[in-house]
C-alpha cells in the first residue's frame, strides 16, 4: 500500500474493515459492467460465444455482482461510520475480519462455479451447489446459509457495538432495517414448484429490499454523513429520519402489489398496488423540499467535493430512476403492456445506479480522503478533472443507457405486448423493429462510456490527494481550526 | 381490471406520468424555494408547475379510462400533492427552531476520540 | 431552549413511523394469508397440476374485460392420464430444471426475469408450434436440440443447448402447460393461440 501512499495503519478496526468492504466492492463493480457489456454485445452479435458463455450465464453474473457489490458498500459503509455514532471502537474486529474472508471466498467460488459449472441437471443438487435459477438470488443455497452467517456476524458487530458505546435513534433505525433485510433473504430460500408462490415471495425479497430497506439503509447513511459534513444538528437529522421511514414504509411495503398484477394474485392487487406506487414518489418529493430548506439555510461549504457531487447524484438519481421512471410504468392499465420489457430495464438501470451506486461512490470518496490524510478535496485539489470526468461519464453513460432502452422498451411494449399479444413470433418482430435495434446500439455506446467512467473513477481513486501541496494543507488546517473556534 | 390503454397512448399515458411526478417535484422545488427567499416571483412559478402537474394528471385520467371511486382517488391526489409542500415547509421550520440554540448537537468534524 | 411544536418534534415522528411501519406490515401479512390461498396450486386461479390433464384454452372474457385461461377437455400430456401426485412430480421436475438450467436469465415467465428470448407464459398456446396434434412432440424437440429445431425469425438469435434430457423435457413441458392454465388478470394481452380443438 505505500506505493499508493495510504494511511492505512492509523484507521480504527472499523474503518480498516470498512476499506476492505469498499475495495472488493469496487472489483465487483468493475464486474458487473464488464459483463454487462458482454451481456448488451450479445444483442448485436447473437452468436457471440454461444454455447459457451450464454447470455443467462452472463446476465446473471451482471446482476449478481451488482447486487453483492452493493451489500459490500452498505455493509462498508455501517462499519466505516458505526464507531463515530457508537463512540466506542468496534467490538469485534477479528470476528467481522473473519467474516469479511468467508463471505469474500465464497463469492469467489459462486462466480468460478458460474462461469465454468454454469447449469446442471434438474434437481436439488443444481439448486444448493451450482445456482438456483431466481433473478438476484441466483446464490447456490449453501452460499446463501454462508451470506445469512457473515449478515449475522455483521449484525452481531453492529448491535454489540452500539450496546457497548452509546445507542442512538439511527441506531435503533439501522438495527431494526438490518434484522429486516436479513429476515427478508429468508423468503427467498425454499423451493416450491408453483410459480405464483415462487414469485409471491421472490418478490418480496427483491421489491422489499430495494424499495423499502436499502431505502432506509441509505437513509441512515445520509443522516451519518449530514451531521458529519454539513453539522446539521442530531436532533433534526433524526426526526427526518423518522419522517423519512414513515413515508417509505407507508408507501413501499404495500407498492409491493405493482409486483402482484399478473402472476396469478387476486385482483383487487391491481388496486393496490396501483394506489401505492402512486404514493412512492412522495417520501423523494419531500425530500426535494428539505434539501432545499437545509441548502438555503446552511453554509454548503465542505471539503470533500467529489462525495459532496455524488451525494447530489444520488439525491437526483434516486428521484428519478424510482420516482419518475418508477411512476411512469407503474400503474396497471400501463403495465400490462411495459411488463417484462426493456421499459423494465430503463428502470433497473437508471435507479440501481441513481440510489445505490452514487451513494456508495460518495462513501468511497469519503473514504479515501481520510486513507490521504485528511488533507482537503475541494477546489485546490490537484487533477480534479479526473473526479469530475468520472462523475460525467458514468452519469452520461447510465442516463444515455437509460434513455435508449426506454426506446427500445417503448417499441417493444407497443409491437410486442400491444399489437402482437406476446407471442413467439411477435417478440421477434419486436426485436428487430428498427428503433429497438437503435436503441439496443445505443445502449452499447453508452455502456462503453460508462465503463471508461469507472476506469477513470478506479484511477481518481488510487491517485486523489497524493498531490496536494503542503501550503495547501497547512492552509487547510488553520481553515479548520479557525472554523471549530467561531462553531463552537 | 379497468381497461388498459390504447395502444396507441402508451407513449402518452408512460410520459403524462413522468410529467405529473416531475412537475410535481418543480411545484415543491419552486414552493420550498419561494418560501427560503421570500420572493413572490418563485411562487408564481411555483403555482405554474402545479398547473402543469394537473393538466398532465387529466391527461393522464384520460388515456387510463379513470372513472368512478378512482377520480375520486385523483381528486384527493390532487389536493394531496398542493398541500404536502406547504406541510412539509411547516415540518422544515418546526424542525429547525433556531438551530444555533440547541445544545445537543452533534460535533462536526471531530470524528469521536478515535483516530 | 427547545421550542419545537408536537408535530415536528423527534419523538411525534418516531411514533408515526413504528405505528405506520406497524400498520402496513399487518395489512400485508392480512393480505398475504389472503393471496397465498388463492394461488395454492388447486385454487381457482391456480389450477391443480393435474390440469396438465386437459385441454386449456386462453379466452376473452366480456365480464371481466380481458383473456382467461379456460379449462377444457380430458386431453392427457403425452397421451397418459396422470393422478395428482404424479402430476406434481412431472411439473416440479420441470421447474427444477428450469430453475437448475436458468431459464429466467434469458426468458420472463408470468412476465418477470430477462428480455432475451419470448416470454413463457402462454409458450402452450403458442402458434409457433403449428398444430394441436404435434406440439408436445414439437417441443420436446425443440429443448432438447434447440440448435436445430429453432425459428429465430430472421434472426440469428438462437437457444442454446442446455443439455436437457428426454424426462426433464417432459416435465418442462407439462410445467409449461400447467403455467398456461394461471389465471394472470389478462396478462398477456390479446395473445393469439394456436388453433385447438373445441375452439369456436
Ligand atoms: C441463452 C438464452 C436462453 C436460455 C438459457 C434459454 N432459452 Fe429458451 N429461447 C431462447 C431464444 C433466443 C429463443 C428463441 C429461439 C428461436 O426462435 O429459435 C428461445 C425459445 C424458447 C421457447 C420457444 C418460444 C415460445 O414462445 O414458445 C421455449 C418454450 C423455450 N425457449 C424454453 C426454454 C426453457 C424451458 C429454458 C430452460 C431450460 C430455456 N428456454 C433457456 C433463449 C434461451
Ligand atoms: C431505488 C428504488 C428502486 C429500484 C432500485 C428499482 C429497481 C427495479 C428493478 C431492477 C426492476 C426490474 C425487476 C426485474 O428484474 O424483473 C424493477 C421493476 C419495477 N419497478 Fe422498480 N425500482 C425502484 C423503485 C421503484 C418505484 C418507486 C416504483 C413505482 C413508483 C417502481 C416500480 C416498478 C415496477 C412497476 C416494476 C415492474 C416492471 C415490470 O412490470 O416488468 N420501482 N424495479
Ligand atoms: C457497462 C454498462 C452496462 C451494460 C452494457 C449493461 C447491460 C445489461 C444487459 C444487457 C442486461 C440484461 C437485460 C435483459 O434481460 O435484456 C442488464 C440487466 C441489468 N443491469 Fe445492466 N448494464 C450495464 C451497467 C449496469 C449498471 C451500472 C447497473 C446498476 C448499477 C446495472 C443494473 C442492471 C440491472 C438491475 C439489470 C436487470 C434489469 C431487469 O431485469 O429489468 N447495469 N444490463
Ligand atoms: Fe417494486
Amino acid at each position: 500500500m505505500s506505493l499508493l501512499k495510504f494511511d492505512y495503519s492509523s484507521l480504527t478496526p472499523g474503518k480498516k474493515l470498512a476499506v476492505k468492504y469498499f475495495i472488493v466492492a469496487i472489483i465487483l463493480f468493475g464486474a458487473q459492467l464488464l459483463f454487462g457489456l458482454i451481456a448488451g454485445a450479445q444483442y448485436l452479435v447473437p452468436g457471440l460465444f454461444y454455447n459457451k458463455l450464454d447470455f443467462n450465464v452472463v446476465r446473471m453474473v451482471h446482476i449478481n455482482a451488482m447486487v453483492i457489490w452493493m451489500l459490500y458498500g452498505f455493509i462498508g459503509s455501517v462499519y466505516w461510520l458505526i464507531e463515530d455514532e457508537a463512540q466506542t471502537e468496534l467490538v469485534g474486529y477479528k470476528l467481522g475480519n473473519l467474516a469479511f474472508w468467508i463471505f469474500t471466498l465464497a463469492v469467489a467460488v459462486v462466480v468460478v462455479v458460474y462461469l465454468f459449472i454454469q447449469i446442471g441437471p434438474g434437481n436439488q443438487t443444481s439448486l444448493w451447489l451450482i445456482n438456483e435459477g431466481r433473478e438476484y438470488i441466483e446464490a447456490p443455497r449453501w452460499a446463501d446459509i454462508g451470506i445469512v452467517v457473515c449478515v449475522l456476524i455483521f449484525f452481531y458487530n453492529v448491535a454489540a457495538t452500539f450496546m457497548k458505546g452509546r445507542w442512538t435513534g439511527i441506531a435503533g433505525v439501522l438495527v431494526l432495517d438490518l434484522v429486516a433485510l436479513a429476515g427478508l433473504y429468508l423468503a427467498g430460500m425454499f423451493y416450491t414448484p408453483n410459480i405464483s408462490v415462487d414469485q409471491y415471495w421472490w418478490w418480496w425479497v427483491i421489491h422489499l429490499w430495494v424499495e423499502a430497506t436499502w431505502e432506509v439503509l441509505v437513509g441512515c447513511i445520509m443522516a451519518w454523513s449530514l451531521m458529519q459534513v454539513l453539522g446539521t444538528p442530531r436532533k433534526i437529522v433524526q426526526t427526518w429520519l423518522y419522517i423519512e421511514v414513515a413515508l417509505m414504509f407507508g408507501s413501499g411495503i404495500l407498492g409491493l402489489g405493482h409486483h402482484y398484477f399478473w402472476i396469478g394474485t387476486p385482483e383487487y392487487w391491481l388496486t393496490i398496488g396501483g394506489f401505492f406506487s402512486a404514493l412512492e414518489p412522495v417520501p423523494l418529493v419531500a425530500m426535494v423540499v428539505h434539501a432545499v430548506y437545509d441548502a438555503g439555510k446552511h453554509d454548503f461549504k465542505n471539503r470533500n467535493h467529489p462525495a459532496m457531487a455524488w451525494l447530489i447524484a444520488h439525491a437526483f438519481g434516486n428521484f428519478f430512476g424510482a420516482g419518475v421512471w418508477g411512476f411512469m410504468h407503474t400503474l396497471p392499465q400501463i403495465n400490462l403492456y411495459t411488463h417484462g420489457t426493456q421499459w423494465s430495464a430503463s428502470h433497473g438501470h437508471l435507479a440501481f445506479f441513481g440510489a445505490y451506486a452514487s451513494i456508495n461512490i460518495a462513501m468511497w470518496y469519503i473514504a479515501v480522503q481520510k486513507l490521504r490524510g485528511d488533507v482537503p478535496f475541494d477546489s485546490r485539489l490537484p487533477h480534479a478533472w479526473r473526479w469530475k470526468s468520472a462523475l460525467a461519464l458514468l452519469n452520461i453513460g447510465v442516463l444515455g443507457m437509460t434513455m435508449a432502452l426506454l426506446i427500445s422498451g417503448y417499441e417493444q411494449s407497443f409491437i410486442e405486448r400491444a399489437i402482437e399479444g406476446s407471442t413467439w413470433a411477435g417478440y421477434f418482430k419486436a426485436q428487430t423493429a428498427k428503433w429497438f435495434m437503435q436503441g439496443m446500439w445505443w445502449r452499447q455506446v453508452f455502456g462503453y462510456a460508462t465503463a471508461l467512467g469507472y476506469v477513470l473513477l478506479v484511477w481518481d481513486l488510487m491517485t486523489i490527494g497524493k498531490d496536494v501541496p503542503q501550503s495547501v494543507i497547512e492552509a487547510d488546517r488553520k481553515e479548520r481550526l479557525h472554523g471549530q473556534k467561531t462553531r463552537g | 381490471m379497468t381497461e388498459p390503454v390504447l395502444a396507441s397512448n402508451i407513449m402518452l399515458a408512460t410520459m403524462a406520468g413522468a410529467m405529473m411526478i416531475l412537475f410535481g417535484a418543480f411545484y415543491a422545488f419552486f414552493f420550498a424555494w419561494s418560501r427560503l427567499k421570500n420572493k413572490a416571483s418563485y411562487a408564481t412559478l411555483a403555482y405554474l408547475s402545479y398547473g402543469i402537474f394537473v393538466v398532465f394528471t387529466v391527461v393522464l385520467v384520460q388515456v387510463l379510462h379513470l372513472s368512478g371511486y378512482w377520480r375520486i382517488l385523483v381528486a384527493l391526489l390532487l389536493l394531496g400533492y398542493l398541500l404536502a409542500p406547504h406541510g412539509i415547509w411547516h415540518l422544515c421550520v418546526g424542525t429547525h427552531p433556531h438551530e444555533e440554540e440547541i445544545a445537543t448537537r452533534s460535533t462536526p468534524g471531530k470524528s469521536s476520540g478515535l483516530s | 431552549m427547545n421550542k419545537t411544536p408536537w408535530w415536528a418534534s423527534e419523538s411525534f415522528w418516531r411514533k408515526v413511523a413504528v405505528w405506520i411501519t406497524g400498520g402496513m406490515l399487518v395489512i400485508l401479512i392480512f393480505l398475504t394469508f389472503d393471496t397465498v390461498k388463492k394461488i395454492t396450486a388447486g385454487s381457482s386461479r391456480v389450477p391443480a397440476y393435474s390440469v396438465i390433464n386437459k385441454r386449456i384454452y386462453y379466452r376473452f372474457n366480456p365480464e371481466r374485460g380481458f383473456m382467461e385461461p379456460v379449462i377444457g377437455d380430458d386431453a392427457p400430456l403425452f397421451g397418459k392420464m396422470l393422478s395428482e401426485e404424479e402430476a406434481e412430480k412431472l411439473v416440479s421436475l420441470g421447474k427444477m430444471t428450469i430453475q437448475a438450467k436458468n431459464c429466467m436469465n434469458c426468458h420472463t415467465l408470468l412476465g418477470n426475469g430477462a428480455y432475451y428470448a419470448p416470454d413463457l407464459t402462454k409458450a402452450w398456446l403458442d402458434q409457433g408450434w403449428g398444430a394441436e396434434s404435434v406440439r408436445e412432440n414439437m417441443m420436446v424437440s425443440f429443448l432438447m436440440d434447440p440448435k436445430t429445431n429453432g425459428r429465430g425469425y430472421g434472426t440469428m438469435r438462437r437457444m442454446p443447448n442446455l443439455g436437457i434430457t428426454e424426462e426433464e423435457a417432459h416435465g418442462i413441458v407439462a410445467f409449461l402447460k400447467w403455467m398456461s392454465s394461471i389465471d394472470t388478470n389478462g396478462f398477456p394481452n390479446n395473445f393469439k393461440t394456436i388453433p385447438q380443438e373445441g375452439d369456436q
